[in-house]
Parts: C-alpha cells; sequence; structure tokens
C-alpha cells in the first residue's frame, strides 16, 4: 500500500470515527442555547471540513504562485491537488452548514452574512478552477488562467477566516481559541480536535493521491506524444 | 542601416506543453523582407505571433524599434510602430463591412488612403460595401492581405507587417499583386516577416529564415515593379471602444443576451402584481436594481462574437486593445431601471436611473474582463465563467443599501 493510501485510509477511519462519537458520545447541548440541539452534531464534521478546506486552498494559492513564478512541475501538481480539495471539502463544509442552518435558523443561507457568502464563493472559485481546468487540454495556457485565478482566490480565505471576528451577523463566531474563556466543553472540544486532526489526515492524503495521479497522468501524456511522433 | 523594427532576443515561446521557440533571435530592419521557411509545425506561426505581441514570452523579450513590447515577467508596452497583420485566420467579424473594415486597419496609423486602386487590383471594388459574411472565402482572404498591407502604405512612418500564410486561398494573379506590393513597402522602408511555403512569394524575399533551424539565408528579390505611392490623408484613429459600440448597434448582439435578461427579471417582478407597497425601502430598491444587475450579469456578448476568425486577436495585434461596448451598458441599465421604477410604480427619481445605469456598467464590463480572461485557452467557451458572478452580487448589494 502507499504511503498516500495509507494516510487517506487513515483520514477516512478518523472521519468515521468522529461520525460515531458525534452521533453517540459527544455531549448534547442545552435547548436554551439551540433550536435545534440534534442538528447542532453537524457542528463535529462542518468545522474540520471548513479548516481542511482552509488547508486545501492555502496549497492551492502555493501551487499556483509555485507554478507562475517557478514554472514548477510538483507546484502545478500542489495546484490540482489543492483545488480538488478545496472543492470536496469546501463543498462539505457548505453543504453541511445549510443542512445545519435549515434546522437551527429555519433558512439553509443568510445573503447578509459575510462568512457564509465569502466561503461560498471560494467554493464557488473551487468548482470554477476545477472544472475550467478538466474542459481544456494541459498546457502553459490552461496552467497560467487557472493558476492566476487559484492566486487571486485565496484573497478570500483571510476574509473568510475573520469574517465572524468582526461581523457576527448569522454564522457564529469563533468557538475555540477565543482567548476570552467562553471555550466550549471538553468533551466536545475532544471530539472537535479528532475531527480536526482527521480531516487534515484526510486532506493532506487526498492531496498526496491525486499528486501522485497527476504525475501520473502526465507521465501518461508523454508517452502518448512519443507514441505520436511528437516533442 | 536602416533601424531594426523588429527585435526578438532570445525568446521562447511555449504553446500547450509544448517548447516551441527555444533561443530564438532575430532581428528584421526597415526595407526588409524576411521569409520565414520551415516544416509545419516548426514554428513559424508561433514566431510571427509573438512578433505582433499575442504571445506571452517565458524568456527574453520583443522590441519593436526600441520599446519592449512584451518580456518574460509579463510586462506588456504599446508599440510605438504601425504594425499591421495578417493572420492565418482572416481577423474580421461578419457584421463588418468590406471597405469599413480596411479603413479601420489604417485608422490605426492616423492616415489613411484610398482603397479604390487596391480594391480594383484585387477584383473587389463592386463589393466594397457588401457585408463580410457575404463574400467568398477567397475574397475574405484578399480582404484580410489587403488589411494587413494598407496600414503600411498609410503610416507615415516604417510599419511592421507580419503576414501568416497570405497567399492561403488566393489565385495566381493575387499573389502576383500580393509580391508587387510587397516589394513597394519594402522599397518605402518597411519591414515585412512573412510565413509562407509559396515559393512565389519566396522569391520577394531579402532574407530567409528556417524557423526549425535557426539559419539565415539572404537573397536578391525580384526589382519591385512601379507602384505609384498613394496619398495618404489624416483620419481618426478608431478605438476598440468605437468599433465596439459599432458592431453593438449594427448586430444587436446586446439584445439577445443582456437585453432579455433584464426583460425577463422585469417581467417576472410585473408579474407578481403590487407587492411594492408590503416592502421595505432595501427591498424596494433590490427589486429596482434587478433587471439592470440581470442585464449586466450577462457579460460582454462581444467577447465570444470576437472569436470569429480570430477577429480578437487581429485587434490585440494592431492596437493592442479589444473592443467592448463602451457607453452601451450605462444607456441599457438606465433604461431598464427606468423602466422598472415605472412599471413598480415607484417614484422615478434620477439618482436611482443613474445608480441602475452604473450598476449594469460595472456588472457588465466585470463579467467582460472575466470572459476575457479565458481568451488564451485552447476551449475558452468550455469554460463556466458564471460560476464567479456571484461575487458581483456584493455591489449590488452595497448600491441597495445605499440607496434605500
Amino acid at each position: 500500500m502507499r504511503l498516500s493510501e495509507v494516510v487517506l485510509f487513515a483520514g477516512f477511519t478518523g472521519i468515521g470515527a468522529t461520525l460515531l462519537l458525534a452521533l453517540l458520545w459527544a455531549p448534547s447541548v442545552s435547548i436554551n442555547a439551540f433550536e435545534s440541539p440534534a442538528a447542532q452534531r453537524i457542528f463535529y464534521w462542518h468545522v474540520p471540513a471548513a479548516w481542511a478546506a482552509f488547508i486545501a486552498f492555502g496549497a492551492l494559492f502555493v501551487g499556483s504562485a509555485g507554478w507562475l513564478f517557478k514554472r514548477s512541475e510538483w507546484m502545478w501538481r500542489l495546484h490540482v491537488a489543492g483545488s480538488e480539495a478545496g472543492l470536496a471539502t469546501g463543498l462539505m463544509a457548505v453543504w453541511s452548514g445549510c443542512v445545519w442552518g435549515a434546522a437551527e435558523w429555519g433558512t439553509p443561507w443568510d445573503w447578509t452574512d459575510v462568512r457564509l457568502n465569502s466561503f461560498g464563493l471560494l467554493t464557488l472559485v473551487a468548482i470554477y478552477v476545477v472544472l475550467g481546468r478538466n474542459s481544456q487540454p494541459d498546457g502553459v495556457e490552461t496552467r497560467d488562467t487557472f493558476a492566476a485565478f487559484g492566486l487571486y482566490g485565496f484573497a478570500l480565505v483571510p476574509v473568510t477566516y475573520i469574517a465572524t471576528r468582526i461581523w457576527t451577523i448569522r454564522h457564529p463566531g469563533p468557538v475555540v481559541a477565543t482567548g476570552d474563556g467562553n471555550s466550549i466543553n471538553s468533551d466536545m472540544g475532544l471530539v472537535l480536535l479528532i475531527g480536526a486532526v482527521s480531516f487534515t489526515v484526510f486532506i493532506v492524503g487526498h492531496m498526496m493521491a491525486s499528486m501522485r495521479l497527476t504525475a501520473l497522468e502526465q507521465r501518461l501524456e508523454r508517452m502518448q506524444q512519443t507514441m505520436d511522433g511528437g516533442v | 542601416m536602416a533601424k531594426a523594427l523588429l527585435n526578438l532576443v532570445d525568446v521562447q515561446v511555449r504553446r500547450g506543453m509544448n517548447t516551441v521557440l527555444d533561443g530564438c533571435s532575430m532581428v528584421v530592419h526597415g526595407g526588409q523582407t524576411v521569409v520565414l521557411t520551415g516544416s509545419n509545425g516548426a514554428g513559424k506561426s508561433t514566431l510571427l505571433e509573438t512578433a505582433a505581441g499575442l504571445l506571452p514570452v517565458e524568456r527574453g523579450h520583443v522590441q519593436h524599434g526600441e520599446i519592449v513590447i512584451i518580456d518574460a515577467e509579463g510586462r506588456r508596452r504599446a508599440s510605438p510602430s504601425t504594425v499591421a497583420v495578417v493572420l492565418q485566420r482572416n481577423g474580421m467579424l461578419g457584421s463588418e463591412i468590406l471597405s469599413e473594415h480596411l479603413q479601420t486597419a489604417m485608422s490605426m496609423t492616423g492616415q489613411s488612403v484610398s482603397i479604390d486602386p487596391f480594391l480594383e487590383a484585387f477584383k473587389l471594388t463592386h463589393r466594397a460595401n457588401d457585408l463580410v459574411a457575404h463574400l467568398s472565402q477567397g475574397q475574405n482572404r484578399k480582404v484580410a492581405v489587403l488589411a494587413g498591407l494598407l496600414p503600411a502604405f498609410a503610416s507615415p512612418s516604417p510599419a511592421l507587417v507580419i503576414m501568416d500564410e497570405p497567399d492561403a486561398g488566393l489565385d495566381d494573379e493575387s499573389i502576383k499583386t500580393l509580391g508587387r506590393w510587397m516589394d513597394a513597402l519594402r522599397s518605402a522602408g518597411h519591414a515585412l516577416v512573412v510565413a509562407t511555403h509559396d515559393e512565389r512569394i519566396m522569391r520577394h524575399a531579402t532574407h530567409l529564415y528556417d524557423v526549425g533551424g535557426g539559419e539565415w539565408q539572404t537573397q536578391s528579390p525580384a526589382d519591385a515593379g512601379a507602384v505609384k505611392p498613394p496619398k495618404p490623408r489624416t483620419v481618426k484613429p478608431l478605438s476598440p471602444a468605437a468599433f465596439g459600440i459599432r458592431m453593438h448597434l449594427r448586430t444587436m448582439m446586446w439584445l439577445n443576451a443582456n437585453a432579455m435578461a433584464g426583460l425577463l427579471t422585469l417581467g417576472i417582478l410585473l408579474s407578481l402584481g403590487d407587492f411594492t407597497s408590503d416592502l421595505t425601502p432595501t427591498q424596494r430598491m433590490g427589486f429596482i436594481l434587478a433587471p439592470a444587475l440581470a442585464t449586466g450579469l450577462c457579460g460582454e456578448p462581444l467577447v465570444a462574437a470576437l472569436r470569429e476568425e480570430r477577429a480578437g486577436a487581429w485587434w490585440r495585434a494592431v492596437s493592442g486593445k479589444e473592443p467592448h461596448a463602451g457607453w452601451i451598458p450605462l444607456a441599457i441599465g438606465a433604461a431598464f431601471t427606468f423602466l422598472t421604477t415605472n412599471g413598480l410604480q415607484d417614484a422615478r427619481e434620477i439618482h436611482v436611473v443613474g445608480a441602475g445605469a452604473v450598476l449594469c456598467f460595472l456588472v457588465w464590463h466585470s463579467v467582460g474582463w472575466t470572459q476575457r480572461s479565458t481568451q488564451r485557452l485552447a476551449r475558452p467557451h468550455a469554460v463556466f465563467v458564471g460560476l464567479l458572478t456571484p461575487v458581483l452580487i456584493l455591489p449590488y448589494l452595497i448600491l441597495v443599501d445605499f440607496l434605500a
């Protein structure tokens, strides 16, 4: 078994364990604090998915910059991996948030909330980059175009991150590392930590596998060009 | 020796995954006709498009005269010389009129010459006022070639003429005429760089450059036949915006996507009946500005239209910019906002109509800019630019909030 597969499997296992712990072990929340205490358990997937998405978008940024400024093949593979992982985890965060929001707020979305909308835009950028890149033949034109979007789209990440610290409109503010003593219950924190670690391991494994897949695709393309009689 | 009009310095250009030009250096002076030779795929078209400033370079730079027009850092500057271009595709829209396209090409130089002798030589006189779409392929090619030569004839200073297989689709008589014009331009001090496989064109070269091997060969071209230089007159250059507006008004392409979206949005609002009295001021303003937003979100239809015969690339080569809709979104946005306030029986306030105009203008051109960002791609139409448009809801919300 390759290292990427081991890491991916470990991540999946951790995510599965998080799900079980969230459903069966994590403490319930007060019905005075939440409209839908049962739906609150989505939190243990939703927050780690968003965290993993930030890691993926960071990789997308680094990979995009590495391709644009250094023309590094390894960095291009990182761009590809980061965009696909960002798409997967971004969508995970968005749909889990919509399900939770529908139950908790009575609406799946709030167009006035900066956190929701900036994260939604980030996910749209990831969809755009992945779908757009897959519609084109590989080449410097394709790589330059989508690496530029990967670079500029990253500007949304700090906006999304600090959004709930500055504008608490609908989406709640941070519940860990608040520095003001109003952090969550320790058991909840433990499940959240397991979720965060699991999603991190998962996203690293995902990106490793994706980079290997891209390298294999490039190798296949070179072999086909040789058979065509090309360069 | 005459001034160097084109200087490629150690240029490396990639297309797709291949390095097509690597370490290519070439200097072309006024009074020279350089013909590029080489097999298919050697990089002749790539070299010409790089010389015209259409392709980015991975290494090295491209100079026109003393000015570096493109370098490996991605910096671009406008060419100081007249650049006249004939691409492999004809570089014109079907909705252009033949004589109009030639005048447009010449206007970049600030001067114009009579096109009648040229049309007569190419047997196009009777087609001067026809749409390009109504011409045959051969006639279209003749127009494209004329659009590449006439700017040089009109130019007050030495011009750089770049031609990619100008002989393709031309009959024997037209090729002979083309050769005479090439000699006339060379004698007048212009520089010509031509890619061709046709030996009848190669005979007019002062130099042959093998793109694949990088080898130069000089030769003595045939004597230039007597071509009376036409008398130029001063004209105002046609800007990309002016051309874009002209095309929008002639073809009504703004109606197909933009106006339809605005109309449908307005129609839906009106079909809801009298609901505005129950709305807050912010909600009412949101509905009033919605058709203008919808109109702008459809983007710039010219971006897709200019892919016809690579007209957009031709514009970028000769003027540095692509045509766009200019002030048209302001008018359409104002019209829809006015109609919406009427339809929703709201007070007609000039500042609200103005806001709708500005919103439509900003959104339209922002989406157009995003659409143009895909122009280097092999299949730009396959990219879902629409996925990025939700970000433009933000200026809409800010404007609604401000006006309410």
